[in-house]
């Protein structure tokens, strides 16, 4: 009884309650369950572990149908809004046509997807009726207009320098970057210049104390002991080959994909990057 | 100012390049799979493809060095599908191979075709799309052919006979354009694996096993049947639950015994961990040459399996043993709700989805309810039911 009165009192819920919005002309039908993380493969099979490491919350699915014509509504919710960008990003294409819905959103061959707060919408449809595609359209204005959240992109985005950025490939990896275990929650954006493509990734650390702790673990991959008065390094880091390290107070930048002989490259963008 | 920012980072990285690592990573770049004679293979299926017991579940992933890790290390078969990473992950996998000459390794991907939520095909299911589907699939990777393709996520055995989806896939393999046909599954799947065993077309099944699944038994009986039909047998979701034995990822799991397990089934071919870092790939690469449990591995799994924790497998086993017909699961469900997530206002909703008002065993002495997890069904549901007397407003 004991627990169950602290389950009672103590916790909040985490399902959230989603009204779905009428769409004119078409019938709304809302016969599937909440997702939970212990479910979603349910719905989306393999692709589920990407979302639950990004923070996956629940999702909420309604159809919408006229006729053979259908349009299918999801709703997932993230633990943030940097995590809704993760996954949203991570299904991302550069060659999309995006749209000035959410945060940022974007159109391609009957998929509508967008993201703003903690939310990620996806909204597809197999009809290529323009009538059908107006009211996708329309539906997604009305889910934004739903939605409570951020409607600008994750801040630490505008520190990455612009000069010969690729637009729209910038990602969120929570774990595991460059496939180490230790190196985690990183915006990453890739640049191209010249014949060059190159990832530039950005860690902001809960503290100066947390980041010389990442650094140093970092370092020792290199076989490398941090020196007191050293904040930049390059180093062979196993299978990823030559990185570029350095970091200032609570953030970290690494770039991989540039040989050790463009350390002026590495330098340019890390300086603007830590001023 | 750039000269001198750049010796600053070259300072480091000469002594950084030249000294012996310590890393797994930096060792096993320095000396390639020394043991790739030693590496367990098996024949998947009638398919004849000498596949790695361990292959690579790329989903995840979208660092390619890490996938080029892995096939150093041995592995062959990568495994992917169109809507991972929203294409992302094909395109990162085509990047990657298309300087590896192509019968160096071997690429699985699947298109879902268009079901409803019992597994039937909707009129959006043409054969038309699918292939649309898959052409864009082959156009990411940049390959002529993928060795298998799957149709994505079946539960429903009526679209293992669906001609017009079948004979496009069959039109595809005819072309050239895949070499093998198969689906993967992760829901009913012993009835989806029987009957695919009882037709010609299927090459290779993709399914869900692990050491967990209440119906293992049942599920590798279908196994067999399947492999003795010559069907080609790749197991995903050996980890049950992504290599924690509790939500909040305080209990890890021993992941190789998990493994170890699954392939304990000679009629497994090959197993698609998926993996993200380097120490996963170090770890499940030591498998390729050595899946014998050890003891640790044994007691590992035996003390797993007789913890029954909170989640309801699903199994059904309970329906027919209730005297009051009560759909235990979806209690059991509400109870993981409450107790699991932290969640009662979840709890309360799903109770009052399913109808529960009170406690429905009440004045029911006489419980016979028979779980294969051994939970304490009648406790349970008189703990939970409690939530349909608390108001809302004390829930959220």
């Amino acid at each position: 009884m004991a627990g169950l009165c602290l389950a009672l009192f103590s916790f909040s819920s985490l399902a959230q309650e989603i009204t779905f919005p009428e769409l004119q002309g078409f019938k709304k039908t809302t016969k599937y369950p909440v997702y939970l993380p212990e479910n979603l493969w349910d719905f989306i099979d393999g692709a589920a572990d990407t979302y639950l490491a990004l923070g996956f919350v629940d999702l909420h699915v309604a159809e919408y149908k006229k006729g053979k014509d259908v349009i299918k509504l999801e709703i997932y919710k993230h633990s943030d809004h940097t995590m809704a960008f993760g996954i949203y990003a991570s299904e991302r294409s550069s060659a999309y046509q995006f749209i000035n819905i959410g945060s940022q959103g974007y159109f391609m061959d009957g998929v509508l997807n967008f993201f703003k707060g903690d939310y990620y919408v996806k909204i597809r449809t197999y009809s290529e009726k323009p009538k059908t595609l107006q009211a996708q359209e329309s539906l997604a204005r009305m889910v934004e207009g739903m939605l409570t959240g951020e409607k600008e992109m994750p801040s630490s985005l505008s520190l990455f320098p612009d000069e010969n950025r690729k637009i729209n490939e910038e990602t969120f990896v929570n774990e595991s970057v460059l496939g180490h275990q230790f190196l985690n929650k990183a915006f990453r954006a890739v640049y191209q210049a010249g014949n060059e493509t190159f990832s530039i990734f950005l860690i902001k650390n809960p503290s100066a104390e947390q980041t010389l702790k990442t650094a140093t673990t970092y370092l020792a991959v290199g076989n490398i002991e941090p020196d007191q008065s050293e904040s930049r390094y390059v180093f062979t880091d196993g299978y990823n080959g030559t990185v570029f390290l350095a970091w200032k107070n609570d953030m970290m930048v690494i770039i991989s994909g540039l040989a050790k002989d463009q350390a002026d490259i590495a330098e340019k963008y890390t300086s603007e990057i830590l001023k | 100012m750039t000269e001198i920012t750049r010796r600053r980072f070259l300072k480091k990285g000469i002594a950084g390049a030249g000294i012996m690592a310590v890393s797994p990573s930096i060792i096993a770049s320095a000396a390639p799979q020394a043991a790739e004679e030693k590496v367990i293979y098996r024949t998947l299926g009638k398919t004849g493809l000498k596949v790695p017991v361990i292959s690579f579940g790329v989903m995840r992933s979208d660092n390619s060095s890490l996938c080029k890790a892995a096939y150093d290390k041995g592995i062959r078969l990568f495994d992917t599908a169109n809507g991972y990473q929203g294409g992302n992950n094909e395109t990162m996998l085509g990047n990657l191979f298309k300087e590896f000459k192509r019968d160096s390794f071997m690429l699985a991907t699947k298109v879902k075709p268009n079901t409803d939520r019992d597994g039937k095909p909707t009129d959006q299911a043409t054969p038309e799309k699918f292939l649309e589907t898959f052409n864009i699939s082959l156009s990411r990777l940049q390959m002529d052919y993928v060795d298998i393709l799957y149709v994505h996520d079946l539960s429903n055995p009526e679209m293992l006979e669906y001609k017009p989806l079948i004979a496009a896939i069959k039109k595809l393999k005819k072309d050239g354009k895949i070499r093998f046909m198969g689906f993967s599954t992760h829901k009913n799947e012993p009835l989806m694996i029987n009957a695919a065993a009882d037709k010609e077309d299927w090459d290779v099944i993709l399914t869900s096993y692990n050491y967990k699944q209440a119906y293992a038994a049942e599920l590798a009986a279908a196994i067999k049947k399947a492999g003795t039909a010559g069907i080609g047998i790749v197991a995903m979701k050996t980890l049950a639950g992504g290599g924690w034995l509790d939500r909040e990822r305080t209990k890890p799991m021993n992941t190789s015994a998990a493994l170890k397990w699954v392939l304990s089934n000679p009629d497994v071919h090959t197993t698609i961990p998926g993996m993200t870092s380097f120490d996963q790939l170090e770890l499940n690469a030591k498998l390729l040459t050595d899946i014998s449990l050890n003891e640790t591995e044994k007691n590992d799994l035996l003390a797993d399996m007789a913890d029954p924790g909170l989640f309801c497998s699903g199994c059904m086993q309970c329906l027919p043993s209730c005297p009051r017909n009560l759909p235990v699961p979806d209690l059991m469900r509400a109870f993981m709700y409450a107790y699991g997530y932290s969640s009662p206002s979840m709890a309360k909703d799903l109770l009052a989805e399913i109808g529960i008002s009170g406690n429905p065993c009440s004045g029911c002495d006489n419980c016979s309810v028979n779980c294969s997890r051994s939970f304490r069904i009648k406790e349970k549901i008189a703990d939970v039911s409690r939530l349909t007397n608390v108001p809302s407003d004390f829930l959220s």
